[in-house]
């Protein structure tokens, strides 16, 4: 819920109950007033009908009365000579209607006789009152209610903008990218503060990425002059007239380490260099013609493993860094056919602005998103892991979107390349 | 042949000099940039192999001061750094050829004879061994004088072995040199093998005497004996 909404909520349940309540009171204590000018009124009539009927000795005719009613009943005792007030309905011959109405109810003896009077008063006129009275009164409320309600909701849009504009801001930070945390300008303390603690950590997190990233980089490079000793002393041992069938051994072993250990680093490097956005300078790539030329690369491996390619290839050229979208067609091409069985197949499909990679495989479906994380790969492959996480890096720099899924007992690798001039 | 290393990492250095040595070259090495700015400045080699992070200074003011001073020695630069503004910069300066730590020695080798090769102004491109001969410029190769068909991965391999003859390569330094990044994929060992096979069948197919020679399974060594 936002927070004007539950703000709102809040506002409205006070106000809504709040004028509930005092509207009750209100019509209750009008009410209550009307009632008591009635009674007096009908105790006036009272009054009257007795200085009549002392005067005369007779009771005044119930015609002779102006807005009252007055009835007269003979009763044989009087039992209860209090006056008594209270609410009835009766019916209006004039109006042809039934109206509430205020009566008074009393006893009084006149020459020997008991009579009950009853004086009774239409309260309609007065209920009119009251609601015109209420409607007057409640009506500019509700208006007034209303208009503030709007200026609220105009107010707290205008006041959170900073906010949003801030969220926004937060939403397109990203670590991996030059650009920094962009600050708004705005008056309100609170929003300045947290404008700060935003910025103060985002340059945090950002710096200590640097440091992260500048640590890779220069271990790995400080690993490459240990490994070209190692590979060295490796080759010189190898000329060794000595060499028996063991320590030959041992030695492939180790030379099979230490490339390993070396392809490891490169790929570290490769890795940082691409966040880094170190290979900037764009050209024109046919991704075909590239295509093409990276399968004959490949093509002994591809003979050796008995497998099927199948290429449905359109012209597509863009603008691209020669060497990321190399490293990006040597993984995907790589990766068809490291995890392929013998007398499998592959599929590539290239189509202006998307590329697919298919092959078949031992392995099920794949974990969409662990596959693309670094170090992740299945216990029998002996690449580095870092092959699918380099292909995710290049295609996350240059904004292209990589997807993977599972069909018809097939990995399918797509790139769509985003916002490429397409040039076929 | 002349060399002089300049490289401060000791183990590599030694290795690269016995290496050399072994072939019957003369080496000169200097670990600091003191010592490869005063080497080079006096003597001529036919090569320098240039590091070019020095503990006391840049490898590449080394080539500047070379250049500066018109000396005609052919440079190839060893760096751990794979960077390709550097190699940009290095060869723009004047070096004959960028090598990336680590590197096997026979790759180190084949590549400072090409710059030797390239270096020797008489244009003589073709090595000769006995009845082989290869012409490096147009990628020929000839037996007795009869021209051999060879695929392009196949005379990059042959080349490779006569320049490092009577060395061992492992099957690991062939990989890399045929395939280079992407030597690293299963089965790239089985195909070595694959391509020294047919090599031996077409060499051996037109007389020429197999002089391939498996070494305990861990590679070949290409040698008269």
């Amino acid at each position: 819920m936002k927070l004007f909404s539950s703000y709102n909520r809040i506002l409205s349940i006070i106000t809504l109950s709040g004028l509930l309540i005092i509207g009750f009171l209100f019509y209750q204590t009008l009410g209550q007033y009307i009632n008591k000018q009635i009674d007096d009124h009908l105790y006036e009539e009272l009054l009257e009908v007795q200085d009549f009927a002392h005067v005369k000795n007779i009771l005044p005719s119930p015609d002779g009365f102006y807005d009252v009613v007055v009835k007269y009943k003979k009763i044989n005792s009087l039992s209860d000579p209090r006056r008594s007030f209270a609410d009835t309905n009766f019916y209006n011959p004039k109006k042809k209607h039934t109206e509430s109405a205020r009566y008074l109810r009393t006893q009084l003896v006149l020459d020997g006789q008991s009579y009950e009077i009853t004086i009774m008063a239409s309260k309609f006129e007065r209920q009119e009152q009251i609601k015109s009275i209420i409607l007057i009164i409640l009506l500019p409320v509700l208006a007034l209610l209303l208009v503030l309600w709007l200026v609220n909701r105009f107010l707290i849009k205008r006041m959170w903008l900073p906010f949003r504009q801030l969220l926004a801001n937060i939403k397109a930070f990203n670590i991996n990218q030059e650009k920094v945390f962009e600050p708004i300008h705005t008056n309100i303390e609170e929003f300045k503060e947290l404008n700060k603690a935003v910025l103060d950590v985002s340059l945090k997190a950002k710096s200590d990425y640097r440091e992260v990233k500048l640590f890779t980089e220069n271990a790995s490079h400080e690993m490459m002059t240990p490994l070209a000793v190692i590979n060295s002393k490796l080759d010189t041992m190898l000329q060794s007239n000595t060499l028996g069938k063991e320590e030959s051994e041992i030695l492939n072993d180790l030379y099979k380490a230490t490339s390993k250990l070396t392809k490891l680093n490169q790929s570290l490097l490769l890795l940082v260099k691409i966040d880094n956005n170190q290979l900037q300078d764009k050209t024109e790539i046919n991704l075909k013609t590239l295509l093409q030329e990276k399968l004959a690369y490949f093509q002994e491996f591809i003979q050796e493993r008995n497998l099927e390619v199948k290429t449905e290839m359109a012209e597509f050229s863009f603008y691209a860094n020669q060497s990321l979208m190399e490293v990006l067609v040597n993984n995907l091409l790589s990766n068809t056919i490291r995890h392929n069985y013998d007398g499998g197949s592959i599929q590539i499909t290239l189509m202006p602005d998307c590329l697919i990679c298919s092959n078949t495989s031992t392995h099920g479906p794949l974990d969409p998103v662990k596959i693309f994380e670094r170090f992740y790969k299945d216990s029998a492959s002996d690449g580095t892991g870092l092959g699918l996480a380099i292909l995710k890096q290049v295609c996350l720099r240059q904004n292209y979107e990589l997807s993977y899924s599972y069909q018809q007992q097939q990995h399918h690798f797509k790139i769509i390349f985003n916002g490429q001039e397409s040039k076929t | 042949m002349k060399f002089l290393i300049v490289e401060d990492e000791e183990g590599l250095r030694k290795s690269i000099d016995q290496y050399l040595t072994a072939e019957g070259n003369i080496c000169d090495s200097a670990s600091n940039y003191d010592q490869g700015y005063q080497k080079l400045s006096i003597y001529d080699y036919d090569c320098i192999l240039l590091d070019l992070t020095l503990p006391d200074g840049e490898g590449l003011q080394l080539l500047k001061h070379l250049k500066k001073i018109n000396k005609a020695d052919g440079v190839l630069i060893i760096s751990a750094r794979n960077s390709l503004d550097q190699k940009i910069e290095g060869l723009s300066l004047g070096a004959d050829d960028y090598l990336i730590k680590p590197f096997h020695l026979s790759e180190l080798y084949a590549r400072v004879l090409a710059i030797v090769r390239r270096r020797n102004f008489n244009g003589n491109s073709i090595i000769q061994f006995n009845e082989l001969e290869i012409d490096t410029v147009s990628k020929e190769t000839k037996v007795n004088g009869q021209l051999v068909y060879l695929t392009r991965k196949e005379s990059d391999l042959l080349l490779y072995f006569v320049s490092n003859k009577n060395k061992v390569i492992s099957k690991n330094a062939a990989v890399e040199h045929i395939w280079g990044d992407e030597a690293d994929m299963a089965y790239s060992f089985n195909f070595i093998y694959t391509h020294i096979k047919n090599l031996r069948k077409k060499l051996t197919d037109v007389g020429c005497k197999d002089y391939f020679h498996s070494v305990y399974g861990i590679g070949y060594k290409f040698t008269e004996a």
